[in-house]
């Protein structure tokens, strides 16, 4: 799976777990955070895109991500691997 | 999952695919039975074997032997779980009342006892009312739940306890966390949360930092966006403020304060949660507080012994005065060592270790090994490049205890990080 479609699997869950993003276009160079998402949603957030992409990333590794891109890029790393 | 496996914690788990539903999920335990991550938590659930002074005795998981042990890691600060007279009140307590108060307090829970603790606490914390709760988690959790409601804006400092959010997604309350003692970051989410009812949540002393918050900032701005203010003075009261009545004391906004909660398990030395606010409020969560409400009383036994606690700590400065002479001897020597303290300005004093689990682990061993009895506080109850250490201080250190804590971990720690 290219990182285009795993970018969309998170934008997906972003808009699924957050309040009022229905129609609204999300960047990958932002956090959630700028999206309203506090801490427990982004576990959820992060949770759900993991499991359907089935990989299984160390929370503690995830620790210094700083926006969307940079998840996709870790989700990548552990989906070649 | 083998090649990494310390960089997996409790963190990694919660959800679970098993479709067997009396189970933990397969990969947990394939992580928990690991060599290396059962040895991590051979450091939990080890057993006391004598009372939480300083002094105790200890069943150790890492050698399997009993041990004399320096103990850094109990929450009786001013000694009061073990102070005579609080024992003494408490048998007296046991041999009028029995074990337990069996029932919840609305129906047949509510002893005089309750009542004589509950105006003493409200009257210490000056409110007009206290509700008391068998456990401070619960307290926590019930007071939230029973005031807020879907619709209603929570905002928290990002470092305030489990208890506190647990409560909140109980509650159906939108929870949003500003960034730990950000002014900025506070005020961002009250602009956004204008028209709503908003609780601003905070603590007196944060638990893994041991920092304080910036109390006067965040009043004028409560009062800009008029919303509530609720603190959790688990770690602060009796030790803060002339009186010992807490943080919002030290800074002199007490009446500023809508709610006041502590725990009684700390500082207090039983166990047990407390909130203070108006009257109103009190008489309104008795009918929407769950775990005051369907949680049996608690113990009369324990509240003997916490009427005569209060009284002991708030008689005279003298217990909270050698905690505070106690916490300024270890600090100074810590420093003087380089250790990395945070920003502490209390009797919580973390000492950060980083990124390294494996580091963390060995050094909790060796000084264990040597008789001190400091747990290490690894990810994710902190963040992963902060894991560290937490020395609770305790009025009850002599001097020849605090040189022997400092020896260990100047040689474990300190000649450890510069190997």
């Amino acid at each position: 799976m290219n990182k285009e479609k795993i970018i969309e699997v998170i934008k997906k869950n972003i808009v699924e777990n957050l309040d009022d993003l229905e129609n609204q276009e999300i960047d990958p160079q932002k956090s959630m955070k700028e999206y309203g998402a506090n801490s427990l949603d982004i576990i959820e957030v992060v949770s759900c895109s993991m499991r359907e992409l089935n990989i299984k990333i160390p929370r503690a590794e995830l620790a210094e991500i700083q926006n969307i891109d940079q998840l996709a890029d870790k989700f990548v790393e552990y989906i070649s691997k | 999952m083998s090649d990494n496996i310390l960089n997996y914690s409790l963190a990694d788990f919660h959800f679970n695919d098993n479709p067997d539903v009396l189970s933990p999920p397969d990969d947990f335990e394939e992580w928990i039975n690991h060599p290396k991550v059962s040895q991590c938590f051979s450091f939990f659930e080890q057993q006391l074997l004598e009372a939480p002074r300083v002094a105790t005795r200890i069943h150790s998981n890492i050698d399997n032997k009993d041990h004399k042990i320096i103990n850094l890691t109990s929450y009786n600060y001013l000694g009061l779980s073990t102070h005579p007279e609080v024992i003494q009140a408490a048998k007296e307590a046991l041999d009028k009342y029995g074990l337990g108060s069996s029932g919840a307090p609305l129906l047949s829970g509510t002893f005089d006892i309750h009542i004589e603790l509950a105006n003493k606490l409200a009257e210490f914390k000056q409110k007009e009312d206290c509700l008391l709760y068998s456990s401070g988690f619960g307290g926590n959790i019930g007071a939230i739940q029973g005031i807020m409601r879907k619709g209603d804006i929570m905002i928290l400092d990002e470092k305030c306890h489990r208890s506190l959010v647990d409560g909140g997604t109980l509650s159906g309350a939108k929870m949003l966390f500003f960034d730990h003692n950000s002014m900025e970051s506070l005020e961002m989410m009250l602009e956004k949360s204008k028209g709503k009812r908003i609780l601003v949540i905070i603590e007196g002393v944060y638990s893994m930092d041991g920092d304080l918050p910036k109390l006067p900032e965040i009043v004028e701005l409560c009062e800009k966006y008029k919303a509530g203010i609720y603190i959790d003075e688990a770690h602060s009261t009796l030790m803060f403020g002339e009186n010992g009545r807490g943080v919002a004391e030290h800074f002199g906004l007490e009446h500023k304060i809508g709610i006041s909660f502590g725990t009684l398990s700390k500082s207090f030395g039983g166990v047990g949660g407390f909130v203070c606010t108006n009257k109103r409020l009190i008489r309104y969560l008795k009918g929407y507080s769950s775990p005051w409400n369907f949680s049996c009383a608690i113990s009369p036994v324990i509240s003997g012994g916490l009427i005569k606690a209060l009284e002991v700590a708030t008689r005279d400065s003298s217990l909270r005065d050698k905690l505070w002479e106690n916490t300024a001897y270890l600090k100074k020597h810590l420093l003087e060592m380089e250790l990395d303290l945070g920003d502490t300005e209390s009797q919580v004093i973390p000492i950060i270790i980083g990124s390294s689990g494996e580091k963390l682990m060995n050094y909790a061993a060796q000084m264990q090994l040597r008789g001190l009895f400091l747990q290490p506080v690894d990810f994710p109850a902190v963040p992963a490049h902060s894991r560290r250490f937490r020395i609770s201080a305790s009025s009850q250190l002599t001097k020849q205890e605090m040189d022997e804590t400092l020896n260990i971990i100047e040689d474990v720690i300190a000649k450890g990080d510069s190997k």
